[in-house]
């Protein structure tokens, strides 16, 4: 078990390499999904699966959708996937970079072992991560309503940035 | 260091590399920087797992909004500089050069 989260852990670590190769975006976000799903795997294999399925609702349904939806204004006509010889370049550089980075600051050779979970079996009634969040309207309300102020504001922000035609931020016309 | 948190710091590296490495796309680029929202993310909830606080719980969920707010504000630059340019490419971007 303890290797599975450590296969999803990798797997995490090769989306993000993929994305971070900039191939065209269409391929980049096929690298994000599997970043995500990855992720939310290994936070699910750890315990917390309330967090796990708010990243999955809220990262990959809401903003990893709009992102695929403006995906299409980088359409060009001989998108670049991993097979390209520059993009695979990037990656394999980028590979080296984290690898040499990683022997030389020792990591490599002490590994410790072990996977801390939140099974909750013995004395807690109520699991970790869904009283946790739930402590969020209770305790940390002012946080939850500057939280909400933020999206508010960032929507009137967006309408704006985007309004165009003599009103807008970036316009030529 | 354990390999998990070995596994999103260097997911935070390889992705912040790659934002400072970025080719032709500026949606590339954002991708790039949802990569490290979402690598942040995972490294906030290992906190309240390892240290058993139910309260740090709330951070991640936090985070999870800003970013969604970075995320939409990103993509209405993109599309402002879509219109403005023609495309996304970002060596369009080159006003301030001399």
């Amino acid at each position: 078990m303890t290797y599975f989260v450590f296969f999803l852990g990798a797997c995490f670590v090769i989306g993000i390499l993929g994305v971070a190769s900039n191939p065209s975006p269409y391929y980049g976000v096929v690298g994000l999904v599997l970043a995500s799903v990855a992720g939310c795997g290994w936070l699910l294999s750890l315990g917390v699966s309330f967090v796990a399925l708010v990243l999955f609702m809220v990262y990959l349904g809401g903003m990893l959708v709009v992102f695929v939806y403006s995906v299409a204004l980088a359409a060009e006509p001989f998108p670049e996937a991993w097979g390209d010889w520059r993009v695979a370049g990037y990656a394999g550089a980028l590979a080296a970079v984290v690898l040499v980075g990683l022997v030389l600051g020792g990591v490599v050779g002490s590994w410790g072992f072990g996977v801390v979970t939140v099974d909750s079996v013995g004395m807690f009634v109520v699991r970790l991560d869904f009283s946790g969040v739930a402590m969020l309207y209770s305790r940390g309300v002012g946080m939850f309503l500057v939280a909400g102020w933020g999206l508010l504001l960032t929507l009137f922000v967006v309408l704006e940035l985007v309004r165009g035609l003599s009103r807008g931020a970036i316009r030529a016309v | 260091m354990s390999p998990l948190h070995l596994s999103f710091y260097s997911a935070f590296v390889l992705s912040r590399l790659g934002l400072a490495f970025h080719r032709t796309h500026l949606v590339s680029a954002l991708l790039c920087l949802e990569n490290i929202m979402l690598s942040m993310f995972v490294g906030l909830t290992m906190w309240p797992i390892e240290n058993q606080t139910p309260s740090f719980t709330i951070v991640p969920i936090i985070i999870l909004t800003f970013s969604a707010c970075e995320a939409g504000t990103g993509l209405a630059i993109l599309v402002a500089s879509t219109r403005t340019h023609g495309s996304d490419h970002l060596h369009n971007l080159n006003l301030l050069q001399s």
